[in-house]
């Protein structure tokens, strides 16, 4: 399959300002998005997307087509700027938000989805880092399975392991929020 | 596919089949058609967990990051691309001298147009302001102070 950005490329190698604009629009969002579910802070997010794009201009040029595509490149970019922050700064998730410890607070109350939403933040930052890189790729960036697997290095099966996993943990951390949910669509 | 396959992707992918595997998803569906009340029930809850994942949404991009992002890109010479237009740069290097030249002599007409009857005793201070006066006044009191 051809690769949708492999003309842009072509014109940000040629210094084609129009092109760059165009690939901003286009993976700009995604990149923010990636970054900032995988650090859980915007601002690092922000910082980690501008990185990724000073690559693509640095690579642009040099880009060889036919190889991966340019966007699941992008994305491995970005998930390592993201992975090397989180060992650096020795965040790895793993903490439990303190609400889901004793989710009863949450079972008596009916929540609105901006709650469920920062919940479900809280509960995706406390995933172990690679939990919460399988998910990110599958689940929020669309990446396919074998997309995911190549971006993080590792086998197809080894992908499923870690999303299952992710899924597990996170089905626990919000147990609460998800009867709610429940109860909300058989009542609403 | 076996209800163990199904199980084991249901529980990586979840309930959503175009996030499994291309290759397992038609079966996938043949299978849950046929499946037991069982495995339908579990479906169903795996489908309702995905609804409360889907509530995290996409991170917002400012204006502003966007502008530093492309203020960071490369440009070359002449390589703005086909709809463009002509850009200084492009121009031939005698209209770019040509151009800068004029915009000197229409400042300089500007500041001979506007400049005060200067008092006697000007010093550095007054020099810097630029009340009575307009840029070609300051830039011209500069030159003349510095002469001194």
């Amino acid at each position: 399959m051809r690769d949708p950005d492999e003309e842009l490329v072509r014109r940000i190698g040629a210094g084609d300002k129009r092109a760059a604009s165009e690939i901003v629009r286009r993976h700009l969002p995604r990149m923010v998005s990636l970054a900032r579910r995988m650090l859980g802070d915007a601002a690092e997010a922000e910082d980690v997307a501008q990185e990724v794009f000073l690559r693509v201009w640095r690579h642009a040029a040099g880009w060889k087509p036919g190889q991966a595509k340019f966007e699941t490149w992008m994305h491995r970019v970005a998930m390592n700027l993201c992975l090397d922050r989180l060992r650096r700064s020795g965040r790895n998730g793993g903490e439990i938000p303190p609400e889901t410890v004793d989710g009863r607070a949450s079972a008596t109350r009916a929540l609105d989805d901006r709650q469920r939403r920062e919940r479900v933040r809280e509960a995706l930052q406390a995933l172990p880092e690679r939990q919460r890189a399988a998910l990110v790729l599958c689940y929020y960036q669309d990446r396919t399975n074998i997309e995911a697997a190549e971006i993080l290095g590792i086998s197809v099966d080894a992908l499923e392991s870690l999303l299952s996993r992710a899924r597990r943990t996170l089905k626990s951390a919000l147990a609460a929020e998800r009867a709610d949910l429940l109860s909300g669509l058989e009542t609403g | 596919m076996n209800e163990a396959r199904f199980m084991e992707l249901l529980s990586a992918y979840g309930a959503d089949l175009m996030r499994w595997p291309e290759d397992h998803r038609a079966v996938a569906e043949a299978f849950l058609e046929v499946a037991p009340h069982r495995i339908k029930d579990i479906w169903e809850s795996e489908r309702s967990f995905d609804h409360l994942l889907a509530l995290e949404k996409d991170a917002h991009v400012s204006v502003a990051l966007e502008s530093r992002v492309l203020a960071s890109a490369p440009a070359r010479r002449g390589a703005t691309g086909p709809a463009s237009g002509r850009s200084l740069w492009s121009l031939p290097k005698w209209a770019t001298g040509g151009a800068l030249a004029a915009s000197l002599a229409l400042g300089f007409a500007v500041g001979y147009a506007s400049e005060p009857i200067r008092p006697p005793e000007s010093n550095y201070a007054s020099m810097l302001t630029i009340s009575g006066g307009g840029a070609g006044s300051m830039f011209l009191t500069a030159m003349s102070d510095g002469g001194r």
